[in-house]
């Protein structure tokens, strides 16, 4: 089965952003196209001409721009224009790898096998999530998914109304990703609890204390 | 034709573009000495005195070496603009000055532990890491209160050293993907009139 990862929050990639994200040590660009439709792509963080890690460019027009020599890639991810040969018709067979993405649940998820089908859409959970937060944890994917209460096959836990995912951007750190339903606690009371989570779990901590936390409710 | 104003100044040095960066977005005109600590002390400009390192801003008889005291003295000049120390958010304009003081002098340390090795080397990151990761806290609850900057409703001072310790904390191969709410606060940095670049901060992003 296909895996498909929560990468980030959807506060953190906004319309005409770029940001680079890792994926067990593979690096990504997440980016939003600037237009009205603002389609959401993933692909490969490397620019096909010199190597460039194209999350330190730019969004204009509709297309990913790499910071080094401007080659411009459409959301087809594939290059649309080289600056300093501006009249030559691009062989399309410049491009750059592009995987799967999906934005659900206040969260984007990117297969990086490619996959069409996305599971999680029928998990049933809630249709309104809102972003909270991405946090970085020193930490392994296994202790922060233990401690939060993800199942080994599951996407996502959710404790009423927040909803937590982890990602692993290299080995040993995880990404924590916090959402809640509109009605749920205050975004600024779940940053903060999503700080006392991460520092337990880097420091050893109990974790039942933090997660009852959620349960009793978390005041802003 | 002089500016009142002389800045000894070491392109690459971390805390000399902190400065530059500075005295740019408050428009503030002056007089570069350029001084290349590389060099041998006779090569150095004369004006600048033994045992001092750029950055040394002097003006008249005020000579100032720290960055976040320079920030301060470029910030009361008259004709700049009052949101840069603006006096409704001093103290905390001026305590995320201080923090960003420390932070910038931790990155300049480390800097020059790995840049100065003959193979590049990884200093002991923990203080840098954990001054970032409190920059990233207050950023992220800065946004969720609908706040753009570090310390007052505009861009201040407080947030031109917090830049610098982010931008180039990437040479310490510090990932950007860790910090998303800076990301997005140094984005914005950018979009700031008077931004200024140096190696290794590149122009976009």
């Amino acid at each position: 089965m296909e895996r498909w990862q929560p990468v980030s929050v959807l506060s953190n990639i906004r319309r005409g952003e770029v940001a680079g994200v890792r994926i067990g040590g593979h690096e990504v660009v997440l980016w939003r196209e600037d237009a009205q439709a603002a389609t959401l792509h993933a692909w490969e963080d490397r620019c096909p001409h010199r190597g460039m890690r194209l999350s330190f460019g730019f969004v204009r027009d509709d297309a990913l721009g790499c910071l080094y020599h401007g080659w411009q890639f459409g959301g087809a991810a594939r290059c649309r224009l080289i600056p300093a040969h501006p009249r030559v018709r691009v062989p399309a067979s410049i491009n750059v790898r592009a995987y799967t993405v999906r934005e659900h649940a206040g969260l984007a998820w990117v297969s990086m096998e490619g996959a069409e089908d996305f599971p999680h859409q029928q998990a049933g959970w809630p249709e309104h999530a809102q972003p909270v937060r991405t946090v970085h944890v020193h930490a392994s994917v296994g202790q922060v998914r233990h401690a939060v209460g993800i199942a080994p096959d599951g996407g996502m836990a959710w404790h009423g109304p927040v909803g937590l995912a982890v990602h692993e951007p290299v080995a040993g750190q995880a990404m924590l990703h916090v959402v809640r339903v509109a009605d749920g606690p205050s975004a600024l009371g779940l940053s903060h609890w999503a700080e006392r989570l991460r520092d337990a779990v880097e420091g050893g901590a109990q974790m039942a204390p933090v997660m009852a936390e959620l349960a009793a409710g978390i005041a802003a | 034709m002089t500016t009142g104003l002389t800045l000894y100044d070491w392109t690459p040095d971390v805390r000399c573009y902190a400065v530059r960066l500075g005295l740019s977005l408050m428009g503030v005109a002056y007089d570069t000495r350029a001084a290349d600590m590389d060099l041998p002390t006779f090569q150095r400009p004369a004006g600048l005195r033994p045992g001092e390192r750029p950055p040394v801003l002097v003006a008249g008889n005020v000579r100032i070496t720290r960055p976040g005291t320079i920030m301060q003295f470029a910030a009361r000049q008259p004709a700049v603009a009052r949101a840069w120390l603006d006096p409704a958010h001093e103290w905390a304009i001026l305590d995320w000055l201080d923090f960003g003081t420390v932070a910038l002098d931790m990155l300049a340390a480390a800097r020059d532990l790995a840049f100065g090795a003959t193979l590049p080397v990884l200093p002991p990151m923990g203080a840098l890491v954990a001054a970032l990761r409190r920059m990233e806290d207050h950023m992220s609850a800065r946004a969720m209160a609908g706040h753009d900057w570090f310390a007052a409703p505009a861009a201040s001072i407080a947030d031109v050293l917090p830049f610098v310790v982010f931008a180039l904390s990437a040479d310490l191969e510090v990932e950007r993907d860790t910090c998303p709410a800076l990301r997005r606060w140094a984005h914005r940095m950018r979009g700031l009139p008077g931004f200024v670049v140096m190696p290794g901060v590149p122009d976009y992003a």
